[in-house]
């Protein structure tokens, strides 16, 4: 091999090049940082374990349907806990908002970055900015007072247009487009569209401008560039975007308890019926007069959507890493 | 790169091109409105069922005729990105517009500094406010504050300064962090509560918001830091300076506002946090300043309890008090904006006059 002729003598050890702090205060320096920073792992372990500890009674009750089950009686003589419709509520929801924020938040990047003059895009950027701190409370009390109507009103006209389709399909108008999935659904969006959108916009912003004019120059079109030169190039970035989103989704509490009937009558993917779930908002509506063997499968059902929300939190960030490789030092 | 028509002749349109532009955008939306406003149409179905088909029919044509294909796909994509783009600005002003509009109906002098102590859910609103609420919000946020800025400027510098291999996965971990269900914050410390046997206080209020916070902090801290550019930091170190001074004395100080941003974005993120206070503190209607013990109240809480009833006045004290909380946030989240705004003034190099 090419290394043997390399290497002619094997006794020549490899010189160990090491540097580190030379100083006493620089040793403590870099120790308190990356005590600081494991403590990163610490806080994830830490939730993990308390958790687990006090999930342990019901999740060793119920076993495997804690999961797949529906039902939820936590003061019969044999506690039944069975979180499934909440955690199919959560997924459903979650995709709702997703498919409803990613056009809305692409679309918002591709103005910011590619077709509006530099002091409006900073004004964009800052309104995009200002719907991602606005408090859940706040956007609750919004979707319940301001927003459902029209929802409503949206709702009616898509069943109308579109009730041939499975997914708006209603059965019982009388229970029907309020407290809905497709509400829930779209307050979500509406909280997701900033992060999706800063995402894409740092993505878009990073694009290499040489691309982007080489294929202007060979006679591309906006369309054929924003199709075969932008969406390939930052495909994955915004995906890491969209995951990022859709984390937040699953673990929205308080906009989506005001908005949505919580039900343990499995909604599969009847939209616009005023039944669904949500494991987050199951948890902070049934808290407050919880027994104490309902206590521990509440605790349990944070487990699950905790580990639900790390495991798509570290894919996406994982992706967006991926996709932004100028972060890297 | 913002601009791609700048500087590109061939790219000038006439003065033709913009009144036939301008035409085209806006006969739809006459067209619409004539419609939900003359047919007495429902809003809704006149935008989906008249403006949306007949904007992106007109579009279609427009751009069908300047340059045919090349020029439909074009104007069908510049058209969906500003409709998409105008609907998430419609719904980001309906939110604040609704907020304000009913907000400032229950805003008053005294709604801002007096407490609830005798405020029941069908209380008029000459009496009571949200004093005591602003007060708890206070002391909790900063108690969070007071744990987790440190340990996120930590994070970061370990994160910019040390060539550990462990970085990335920290990053990731720390980023994952941040998308921490805040309900499950709560039931962490919750959690704890149930192990130690620590009483409902400010304080467990303020260890559940601590998970939510430190990861903003860090990472926009991180982003900061990483602004500074490198060679100061070498420039430091080659005169002798140890790492720690070489921080202190030069990253810090080029850093401090990127610091501070990092510090008021972390307040914004936790100030509004309802789900985990819900969980770990009681509520209560009158001013308590002490954080350790007792009941205390919170702006959050505060408009989730009163959201509960259906009395008009405790809706409005709900709106009320989310117009307090979004004024704080917007407060906190302006001076971040300025702050961040100057710093890249700062850095930017100065732009020499043409001519």
């Amino acid at each position: 091999m090419a290394n043997e002729q390399k290497t002619g003598s094997p006794e020549v050890s490899k010189r160990k090049l090491s540097s580190g702090p030379l100083s006493k205060g620089d040793k403590w320096f870099f120790r308190v940082t990356s005590i600081s920073a494991n403590f990163a792992f610490v806080l994830v372990a830490l939730i993990v374990v308390f958790l687990f500890a006090n999930a342990w009674p019901t999740l060793s009750s119920q076993g495997f349907s804690f999961l797949t089950g529906s039902n939820w009686n936590p003061d019969a003589k044999h506690p039944v806990m069975q979180l499934g419709p909440m955690l199919w509520g959560s997924l459903l929801i979650g995709f709702t908002g997703v498919l409803l924020a990613a056009p809305m938040a692409i679309s918002a990047a591709y103005l910011i970055v590619y077709l509006l003059p530099k002091p409006a895009a900073r004004v964009a950027t800052t309104i995009i900015d200002l719907l991602a701190a606005l408090p859940s409370v706040v956007i609750g009390l919004w979707g319940i007072a301001v927003f459902t109507p029209v929802a409503v009103n949206w709702a009616k006209i898509s069943n109308q247009l579109l009730g041939w389709i499975p997914i708006f399909h209603v059965k019982d108008p009388n229970a029907a487009f309020t407290d809905s999935p497709f509400i829930a659904g779209w307050i979500v969006a509406v909280m997701i569209v900033p992060i999706i959108t800063s995402v894409t916009r740092e993505i878009f912003s990073q694009m290499d401008d040489g691309l982007i004019n080489g294929a202007l120059a060979l006679g591309g079109s906006r369309f054929s560039v924003f199709r075969r030169v932008i969406m390939p190039t930052s495909s994955s970035g915004i995906i890491g975007g969209i995951l990022l989103g859709l984390g937040r989704a699953l673990g929205e509490t308080v906009a989506i308890l005001y908005v949505l009937q919580l039900s343990f009558k499995i909604n599969f993917f009847s939209l616009l019926e005023s039944r669904g779930g949500a494991v987050a908002s199951w948890i902070l509506a049934r808290f407050g007069e919880a027994s104490n063997s309902e206590f521990h499968g509440l605790m349990a059902a944070g487990l699950v959507i905790f580990l639900v929300t790390l495991a798509v939190n570290m894919l996406a960030s994982f992706i967006v890493n991926r996709a932004q490789p100028w972060r890297k030092n | 790169m913002s601009n791609l028509t700048s500087r590109q002749p061939w790219a000038q349109s006439s003065a033709t091109f913009k009144l036939q532009l301008a035409i085209v955008s806006t006969i739809p939306s006459v067209i619409g409105l004539l419609f939900v406003i003359l047919g007495n149409l429902d809003f809704s179905i006149g935008l989906i069922g008249v403006f949306l088909p007949i904007q992106v029919l007109t579009v279609a044509a427009f751009g069908w005729r300047k340059a045919k294909r090349r020029g439909l796909s074009d104007a069908l994509l510049i058209f969906f990105t500003i409709f998409f783009s105008t609907l998430v600005l419609v719904l980001l002003l309906s939110v604040l517009g609704s907020v304000i509009f009913e907000g400032f109906k229950a805003l008053s002098p005294h709604f801002l500094y007096e407490n609830n102590r005798y405020v029941g859910t069908t209380t008029s609103l000459e009496y009571g406010g949200v004093g005591h609420a602003i007060l708890g919000t206070l002391l909790i946020v900063l108690l969070t504050t007071i744990a987790a800025v440190p340990l996120g400027i930590a994070m970061a510098v370990y994160l910019t300064q040390s060539q550990s291999k462990m970085r990335g996965v920290v990053r990731t971990v720390t980023q994952s962090l941040a998308g921490l269900p805040s309900v499950v914050a709560g039931l962490f410390v919750l959690a704890i509560m149930q192990f130690t046997h620590i009483e409902r206080s400010g304080f467990t209020g303020a260890l559940a918001l601590f998970p939510l916070m430190l990861p903003t902090v860090a990472r926009v801290a991180e982003e900061s830091l990483r602004l500074v550019p490198s060679d100061l930091r070498m420039a430091a170190l080659a005169l002798g300076a140890p790492n720690y001074k070489a921080f202190f004395q030069v990253i810090l100080p080029a850093a401090k506002s990127g610091i501070i941003t990092a510090l008021l974005l972390g307040l914004a993120r936790v100030v509004g946090e309802t789900a985990p206070l819900i969980l770990t503190i009681n509520m209560n209607n009158t001013t308590n300043l002490n954080p350790f013990n007792g009941p205390i109240a919170s702006l959050p809480t505060y408009v989730y309890s009163f959201l509960g009833s259906n009395y008009s006045s405790s809706q409005q004290r709900a709106w009320g008090a989310a117009l307090v909380l979004l004024i704080v946030v917007g407060i906190l989240f302006g001076s971040a904006r300025i702050l961040s705004r100057k710093k890249s003034l700062k850095t930017k190099p100065v732009k020499k006059a043409k001519k």
